[in-house]
């Protein structure tokens, strides 16, 4: 493969960055379901998220 | 502080209505997005690892560059959601500027960190295939200058819509940094036509056929929608945190209150 | 007229005020703006001794290397009108070869070459598999060398070239 290491740094990057950004998200996601779950009152009513 | 956005039990009576108006749609949201957001980042991982590996794997190299060429499979896409990422920014903002929609402030606010990720992924990659493939890591010309550019708004509005202590004061600073920016998106796209730039203009376009052969042009479209579907993947899912966090920080400053009160009617 | 229509609208009149002040500073400023001069713009106004950038096609047939002592190579830029001749010593872009879109960083010398510090290839906006191109150039469609574009994508999967296609890989 001509230039691998470039190619391949490009795909690291490019299979990193959206996933750092995905288990970012991910994570964020639930920690707030967890900490509204545990607080909204129309949670217990089955109305919430 | 005045974070009353979310927080209806908050709301003075006369206010009661307008109040919950604007909670309804933020609720919405949730209910909808919950159905369709694993299905759109199960898609999007799966097609962007379809395309990826079939460029990486199948495509062929092209005839004078090699393998270097398949540095398009990520950075053709990055840099389309770049600009598609801007443009969105643009049109929550515009909605939030004059419709005052709360969950348009939600989206610009959570499309400008992803954007500027995939912006710092489109100039990255292009970087890596230009020392190669031009004999030069970074040129100063109208393309990768105005992209620049693009970085530095989208790092503009991450900060803008942060630096308030009113949340709504953020959104209406960033709102307006977001739409004088948009000038920018035809600079970007055009500059290769308008100006002789080292950047080669446009291997695809909506009008005319395509200047790339189809074994590549395949794992190139694959990637781009795995990629953005990915994209809207991550905005979604950032949305509906930020809708969350907010509505926890409603419920906690109402529990505060009212905490508050019968403290008050404790000492009285 | 409502607040949001009012909004709406001076959204609009701040939109049309941005947007013509963005053109009329990029018109003002496009000389500034090109990345690099053609072989034209350079015979047009002569910049002297200052340093800019040539960009065009390398000529067919003008390319002389030599490799005794540090690397030189010797060829003509031209944009298909007017060509200047370009000097440089060091190493050339993997992706330099006659026919091929360079852009060189030096200035004029007094007898009328240019002298090069620095030269960038620049690569057009196709893309095309090694047997294509070998298809292209075996059946006389296409010649690299020459500059030219080469016939559009859509006709590169013809019976005609697919013959190669097998036989070569």
């Amino acid at each position: 493969m001509t230039h691998f290491a470039f190619v391949a740094t490009a795909y690291a990057l490019g299979l990193g960055v959206p996933l750092a950004f995905t288990v970012a998200a991910m994570t964020r996601l639930r920690s707030a379901q967890r900490r509204l779950a545990a607080i909204d009152p129309r949670q217990r009513r089955g109305g919430g998220p | 502080m005045a974070v009353t956005m979310d927080a209806p039990s908050q709301a003075a009576p006369s206010r009661q209505g307008r109040s919950l108006h604007r909670f309804a749609n933020p609720g919405r949201f949730l209910r909808l997005s919950k159905a369709v957001f694993p299905w759109l980042m199960a898609c999007g991982w799966l097609i962007t690892l379809v395309g990826l590996a079939w460029g990486f794997f199948y495509a062929p190299a092209d005839w004078q560059q090699g393998d270097t060429s398949r540095i398009m499979y990520i950075h053709v896409p990055s840099a389309w959601l770049a600009s598609a990422g801007y443009f969105s920014l643009a049109i929550a903002s515009a909605v939030g500027l004059v419709w005052r929609h709360p969950l348009a402030d939600v989206a610009a606010a959570e499309i400008s960190p992803v954007g500027a990720g995939f912006t710092a992924l489109c100039l990255a990659t292009g970087s890596l295939w230009g020392k190669p493939t031009w004999g030069a890591w970074w040129v100063w010309d109208a393309r990768l200058t105005s992209v620049l550019v693009l970085f530095f708004l989208y790092l503009g509005h991450i900060a803008l819509v942060r630096a308030f202590d009113n949340p709504e004061r953020g959104a209406r600073a960033g709102a307006i940094l977001a739409l004088v920016g948009v000038v920018n998106l035809p600079i970007i796209k055009f500059s290769v036509d308008w100006w002789n730039t080292l950047h080669q203009p446009a291997s695809i376009g909506l009008t005319g056929s395509p200047s790339i052969a189809a074994s590549m042009l395949w794992p190139l479209l694959i990637s781009v929608i795995g990629y953005t579907l990915v994209f809207a993947a991550l905005v979604v899912a950032r949305m509906r945190a930020a809708v969350m966090e907010r509505r926890i920080r409603g419920l906690l400053m109402a529990r505060a209150t009212t905490d508050a009160a019968t403290d008050q009617d404790a000492f009285a | 007229m409502t607040r949001k229509k009012r909004r709406l609208v001076l959204l609009l009149v701040c939109g049309l005020g941005v947007g013509s002040a963005a053109a009329l500073t990029l018109f003002a400023f496009s000389d500034n703006l090109v990345f690099f001069v053609t072989p034209s713009d350079l015979a047009k106004n002569n910049p002297g001794t200052r340093s800019v950038r040539l960009g065009g096609l390398v000529e067919q047939g003008t390319l002389v290397r030599s490799t005794a002592g540090d690397p030189t190579a010797r060829f003509a830029v031209t944009d298909g009108t007017a060509r200047v001749k370009v000097t440089y010593r060091g190493l050339l872009p993997d992706l330099f070869r006659e026919g091929q879109g360079v852009v060189a960083l030096g200035a004029m010398q007094p007898d009328g070459t240019f002298k090069a510090s620095e030269v960038l290839a620049k690569h057009d906006e196709n893309y095309m598999p090694k047997e294509v191109a070998e298809a292209l150039k075996k059946s006389g469609q296409w010649n690299p060398a020459s500059g030219a574009a080469p016939p559009p994508a859509s006709t590169w999967n013809t019976p005609a070239n697919n013959p190669t296609a097998k036989t070569g890989s």
